[in-house]
């Protein structure tokens, strides 16, 4: 990529990208299929969409967990070759280390790249101080509650001051009250450090209330079905008139593609 | 969240009743584990009794084949004194912990190597489920055809009993270890041998302390079919020794003896596990 384009160039470029996956009986299936898509610097996208729209596998893509079938991810100009800390991962739930304190798995990312014991420490604090749970630092996982441990991953991700943050539905397994929580601290962090999020979930209302843009899939083959501008707005107002009209406005959309599907995801 | 600052409920004395309500709990809970003691210190003496008793009413049963507690105890004294047991458990022990000590080592490295590479792992699988099928105690006369009565004999024996349950859960452990530690590994920077280090490892480590567990207990086993093939000391040579001279009061000291090593070595197994690893919930510990 010419150096040139860096002045607009956009944090992540998906161009052209398709995915093929065998199912059990070794049937080619389609992810993605030509699927574009753009990410600025500091952008907060939402990707919202039924089960098998792909919407995890273009995670997993940008991540650099799984290659692409065809077409081409890349950050910053630079195609994506494998997983790497300058992008954070939070996954849905499990994925704290058990056999490491919330320090300690906070401070993982820094000790595997050898960053000295003292400053690994002291940015641990400053990030445990970010999310306010100074006072879990020295806790297992398995002691903490479901939000404390999402808290502590997108913890572990932000140390390692990545250019964007793939979170694949962080928030889907804890309660409800605890999920809002997490959703306006969330944005409280996403303003503080100015970085970029690129959230899936199949919650209307989490991407109207989270989201610059979302990014609506449909699947069988997974593709980009339309980009919504959410233009209200934070700290937004779940109640208020313009909400609501964006919430019938995206379930419509929605039942659009297949009622069967989305009356079954929108009941969580 | 106990109540103590909030204000009567209604004329209720919310700490009074919370207070109370402890106090009942933790008697229940005390006069619970007293019970429990008593009751197997009960169960204990009733057995020694009925064993001192038995061999001495029930008709034609030579006290010398069943000897009674009492002259367990006499036979005991003179081994303690002239350091005889000691020095046997220390020989067994000695075998043991050295043929534990390697087939956890070989183990758990052929469990890393077998389950994370595959190529590895169909060419070495025939043969060492094979090996694993024979019952190692069947191995014990060829080894003293090839070892010999030696030392070198019987942490070869151990070693191999051992080794098979430590492999397998190492295996397990490691191929099953979840795909999502092994993405947060790789997006946290995290290199191969880091990963497998400080991820994999780790997080195979509950069955691997389980196989482990099992291969102690394998270890003794192994260990008394060895020794009593044939040794020039240890516990179980002590017991074959006796048997050829009709010492039962003596075979008994060896199994009491043999039945409370099993046991220690166990408990310690556990009470280092949770020692060193806090995270783990051991609650097959008892």
């Amino acid at each position: 990529m010419p150096k040139s384009r860096t002045l607009r160039q956009p944090l992540i470029e998906i161009a052209g990208v398709s995915k093929i996956f065998a199912t059990s009986d070794g049937q080619p299936t389609w992810a993605l299929q030509n699927v574009s898509l753009d990410v600025q610097q500091g952008e907060m996208v939402c990707v919202l969409g039924p089960s098998g729209c792909g919407k995890t596998t273009l995670l997993n893509l940008i991540a650099g967990f799984i290659d692409v079938t065809d077409g081409v991810i890349r950050l910053q100009g630079e195609a994506i070759k494998k997983p790497g800390p300058d992008r954070g991962v939070v996954f849905q739930e499990y994925a704290l280390f058990a056999w490491l304190t919330a320090r300690h798995n906070i401070e993982f990312g820094m000790r595997m790249r050898g960053v000295p014991k003292a400053e690994c420490r002291a940015r641990a604090d400053e990030y445990l101080k970010l999310i306010g749970l100074e006072r879990a630092a020295d806790r297992y996982p398995h002691e903490l509650s479901g939000g404390m441990r999402q808290r502590i991953a997108v913890a572990r991700a932000l140390v390692n001051e990545p250019q964007v943050l793939l979170m694949d539905e962080p928030f889907a397994a804890v309660d409800a009250m605890t999920r809002a929580t997490l959703q306006s601290e969330l944005l409280r962090i996403w303003q503080q450090l100015k970085l970029a999020v690129f959230f899936i979930t199949h919650n209307v209302e989490e991407a109207i209330y989270l989201s610059q843009r979302t990014i609506l899939m449909s699947p069988h083959p997974g593709q980009v079905q339309e980009i919504i501008p959410i233009d209200l707005p934070y700290p937004r107002e779940r109640g208020s008139a313009e909400f609501g009209v964006l919430y019938a406005r995206i379930t419509a959309a929605l039942h659009g593609q297949n009622p069967n599907v989305v009356d079954e995801e929108t009941k969580q | 969240m106990t109540g103590e600052k909030r204000p009567p409920a209604g004329g209720l004395d919310t700490a009074a009743l919370e207070r109370a309500f402890v106090a009942e709990l933790r008697r229940k809970k005390r006069t619970g584990l007293v019970s429990l003691i008593s009751l197997n210190a009960l169960g204990i003496v009733l057995f020694l009794l009925a064993w001192e008793i038995l061999p001495r009413i029930v008709p034609n049963i030579n006290i010398l084949m069943f000897p009674p507690p009492s002259s367990v105890v006499h036979a005991l004294v003179p081994l303690l004194v002239s350091g005889e047991l000691a020095s046997n458990i220390f020989i067994s022990l000695q075998r043991a912990m050295a043929g534990f000590a390697l087939a956890t080592v070989l183990g758990i490295a052929a469990g890393l190597l077998t389950a994370r590479i595959r190529v590895l792992q169909h060419i070495t699988d025939p043969v060492l489920q094979g090996f694993r099928s024979v019952p190692v105690i069947a191995l014990v006369p060829l080894s003293l055809i090839w070892f010999g009565i030696g030392e070198g004999s019987k942490i070869a024996l151990i070693t191999w009993g051992a080794f098979f349950p430590v492999w397998i859960a190492t295996f397990i452990g490691v191929r099953d270890v979840h795909a999502v530690y092994l993405r947060s590994a790789a997006s946290l920077g995290a290199g191969p041998v880091q990963t497998m280090i400080y991820v994999i490892l780790p997080s195979a480590l509950p069955l691997i302390l389980a196989g482990l567990r099992q291969a102690l207990a394998i270890a003794l086993i192994v260990l008394v079919a060895a020794e009593i093939a044939g040794a020039r000391g240890g516990i179980a040579y002590m017991v074959a020794i006796s048997h050829q001279l009709f010492r039962v009061d003596i075979m008994f000291i060896g199994l009491a003896v043999l039945g409370g090593l099993g046991f220690l070595l166990d408990r310690i197994f556990v009470a280092t596990s949770r020692k060193l690893f806090p995270w783990y919930n051991q609650d097959s510990g008892g």
